[in-house]
């Protein structure tokens, strides 16, 4: 029996539920693995010897965190970075776009709701300056991303895993799976998402709302647009963007709006309302993102 | 001087830890509950378009998402004052239907069960749902059904199962189709089924566990909710405080909450007390969740689990131990189930008039750095576990410039806190402390479903030491932090 762990680190927990979502497959997966390590299910409380496979969620935002990453990485044969936290460090580091101080000040001392108070400090772990990604913290095996991955990846990952086979997945973008239409319009002025009623037959972009859908890694089967609403990214970078060193999230959707409405460059980016949440929402922790020479990255966090 | 450390606590959702100290006689001095994390979305948020909230605040916390999905659309109306057609209410309420059946089966089957059908003292390798698939396979299966029911209806309507997306500022981003609602119904009509069966195997576990129901963290407290003419409601109304007798204390308007709710820090946890106003702090405790809403509710408006809520009463009355938010909670599973099939039948759902639009155009945000316009907006409802408030103030041109969440669990610290410090006062005698007992404290926790990813909001560490590993090409290939 193949030896299974979770971890979850800062996060939400929505990459536990996405594996509970395999619903009646889940009985299956677990007569083939046995689950000896996993908080939020059960009560053993210390990181066994010998795991197999250990599915790690999450950030990295303080000590603790920091060091469990660390004990389970040196316990697992296997480590799987599972989630665009633990892969990127996932909406969490958006905190970053604040001086640790001011964010601090928000819940404890400058609060509507709250008696003005020093940060806690007693028994609490410390926070670090920055959140990271599990994967820019420790060795990674297979990096598995999404908001949360799709039900479905855990299944087609982890039964090949246990059979001792590589899993193969899909590589392809969002706007792969997305089943609307694109065309080519001169416009000159980008919509926020809220004004309007965008056309459901025809792809965002072209019609001048904000969609992350061709720079972000598929998977998720395009829910979002089929459900009305652009890409936000939760799926991290697509593989282009990965490979390519000159790539970035944000260069790519720049050019990927010009290209479609004939704006000049200049007067895209002038037009981006809100890069640090709407274009590197889900990547803004990753030091593999930040550290692209064209990225802005550096230029919007606040160490 | 010793102490005894319970950490991590397990089978809840986020981290935290009981400690115990006890005098050199062996006894317990003081306990408290300690709540490990915090990630600062109150101030992240700052800067975003508003329109972007609903789908930043579902990541605060996987389980319970929707509920911040929808509550954070509510808010987003209120600022710009918009009224959601009436088809775009209902498919939110069904949405946060949804989220209540995959919630509360969670937390109950998945999470809480296996204390009470394996026992507390059975061995902790095996107290937890693979102990409940190996002992009772069909229990497990229906588990597992019914919660899927939760996350098929959010699923369809809200576009995803986790981290729902179709709830936007002035109603939803896509109608429900008449093959849609077709295919959940039936499904949803099967969950009433499940609910009633999974009930015959929980009933009889508050008999068996009388004397636990009695014993642990055992408190007497306020309670609040939202009420709608004293029905049970989760998705509108005024917010209704009553004291521990059941006598209301208050009614008011959820947007005024900074007129009734305070929150006060403690040193030793991320998570804040919240408490009320008037009565200053701790008397001011209160509790949300479950509980809270049958203990307000003077009725339920479905069949079936009005039948539940006179059950519960004629034998609990007002209601105060925390093992009977387990027994509160599966009251309104089946409330949702049965309120979920209403809304499904219900020809409005498939109505295509789904959302408001903006009544003016936006100020552009260079006009609004010039300008002092200001808009805010509040949004309420009860989550899974209690009343969560969403509360946005943006410029003209709707940029966040602050945002303030009180979440459900905050609201049951305290008596989380107080409940584990008497219990262990209680237990605890000599330094022999048997694991059953250390997992009956975790009980007291585990009975409220506490969402600490939801509770904790972000921080500040020293400096450390960053050594940087370049490769010949001078890109990053290794970043260690000592």
């Amino acid at each position: 029996m193949v030896k299974l762990a979770l971890e979850l680190l800062a996060s939400c927990a929505g990459c536990e539920v996405s594996i509970l979502d395999l619903h009646e497959d889940l009985i299956d997966v677990l007569e083939q693995a046995e689950l000896v390590y996993a908080p939020i299910l059960m009560d053993v409380k210390e990181i066994p010897e010998d795991i197999d496979i250990a599915i790690v969620s999450g950030s990295v935002r303080n000590e603790e965190n920091k060091e469990r990453l660390e004990e389970i990485r040196e316990k697992a044969k296997t480590v799987i970075a599972y989630g665009t936290c633990a892969c990127y460090g996932g909406i969490t580091c958006m905190a970053d776009l604040y001086s640790p101080e001011d964010v601090s000040a928000r819940s404890f001392s400058d609060n509507p709701s709250t008696e003005s108070s020093e940060q806690p400090s007693e028994v609490v772990p410390k926070l670090l300056p920055i959140v990271h990604p599990a994967g820019d913290m420790a060795e990674i095996d297979y990096y598995i991303p999404g908001c949360p991955p799709k039900e479905n990846l855990i299944k087609d990952v982890l039964v090949p895993l246990i059979a001792g086979e590589i899993p193969e997945i899909p590589k392809k973008s969002v706007c792969a799976d997305c089943n609307r239409t694109m065309e080519h319009i001169e416009f000159d002025k980008i919509h926020r998402r809220i004004e309007g009623e965008p056309d459901q037959e025809k792809c965002f972009l072209s019609q001048g709302y904000v969609c992350l859908g061709s720079v972000t890694l598929g998977r998720c089967g395009a829910l979002c647009s089929a459900a009305g609403v652009p890409c936000h990214g939760c799926g991290g970078p697509s593989m282009d963007i990965l490979r390519e060193p000159s790539h970035d999230v944000y260069n790519c959707v720049i050019n990927r709006i010009a290209h479609i409405s004939k704006m000049p460059h200049k007067d895209v980016e002038k037009q981006l309302y809100d890069i640090g949440h709407i274009v590197y929402g889900f990547v803004i922790g990753s030091t593999i993102m930040e550290d692209k020479k064209v990225s802005l990255i550096p230029q919007l966090i606040k160490k | 001087m010793k102490q005894i450390e319970i950490s991590p606590i397990s089978r809840i959702e986020g981290h935290a830890k009981i400690t115990v100290q006890m005098d050199d006689a062996g006894n317990v001095s003081d306990a408290h509950f300690h709540v490990m994390e915090i990630r600062g979305f109150e101030k992240f948020l700052e800067g975003a378009a508003i329109e972007e909230a609903p789908r930043i605040t579902p990541r605060i916390c996987g389980v319970c998402q929707t509920a911040h999905h929808i509550v954070s659309a509510k808010a987003t109306d209120a600022v710009f004052g918009l009224q959601p057609p009436e088809t775009a209410q209902k498919l939110r309420e069904l949405t946060l239907l949804g989220q209540y059946i995959h919630s509360h089966s969670l937390h109950f089957y998945f999470l809480g069960a296996p204390d009470l059908i394996l026992g507390p003292d059975s061995d902790p390798a095996e107290r937890n749902v693979v102990g409940l698939i190996k002992k009772n396979p069909d229990l497990a299966k229906m588990a597992i059904k019914t919660r899927k029911i939760g996350q098929e209806i959010t699923s369809v309507v809200g576009g995803k199962p986790i981290h729902p997306v179709t709830s936007i500022p002035g109603g939803q981003s896509k109608p429900l189709t008449s093959e849609e609602r077709d295919g959940l119904l039936p499904k949803v009509k099967e969950g009433i089924g499940l609910v009633e069966s999974g009930l015959e195997v929980a009933k009889p576990l508050f008999e068996q566990y009388a004397d636990a129901i009695e014993t642990l963290g055992p408190i007497e407290t306020h309670f609040g909710s939202l009420t709608n003419g004293g029905a049970l409601e989760f998705y509108n109304g005024p917010m209704k405080m009553i004291d521990k007798d059941g006598n209301s204390v208050s009614e008011f308007d959820p947007s005024n909450y900074l007129d009734h709710i305070e929150e006060k820090v403690q040193p030793w946890s991320y998570m804040k007390f919240p408490f009320m106003k008037q009565l200053g702090f701790p008397e001011g405790n209160y509790r949300v969740g479950p509980l809270a809403r049958i203990n307000i509710a003077d009725s339920i408006p479905t069949e079936r689990a009005s039948a539940l809520y006179g059950e519960f009463k004629d034998k609990y009355g007002m209601a105060q131990n925390p093992l009977l938010y387990h027994y509160a909670r599966l009251i309104e599973l089946m409330y949702s189930v049965e309120k979920a099939v209403e809304l499904l039948e219900d020809d409005a759902i498939i109505g295509t008039n789904i959302r408001t639009a903006l009544s003016e155009p936006l100020m552009s945000t260079d006009d609004a750095k010039n300008s002092d316009k200001r808009m805010r907006g509040v949004g309420v409802i009860e989550a899974p576990r209690g009343t969560l408030f969403h509360d946005y103030e943006t410029d003209g041109a709707g940029i966040i410039q602050r945002a303030n969440l009180i979440v459900a669990t905050g609201q049951n610290n305290l008596s989380m806190d107080i409940g584990v410090r008497e219990t262990a006062k209680a237990m605890i005698k000599g330094d022999e402390v048997s694991e059953g007992l250390k997992n009956r404290l975790e009980m007291i926790i585990r009975a409220y479903d506490p969402c600490l990813s939801c509770a904790t909001h972000m921080i500040n560490g020293d400096s450390p030491l960053v050594v940087d590993i370049h490769d010949s090409e001078g890109i990053l290939v290794k970043r260690q932090i000592i």
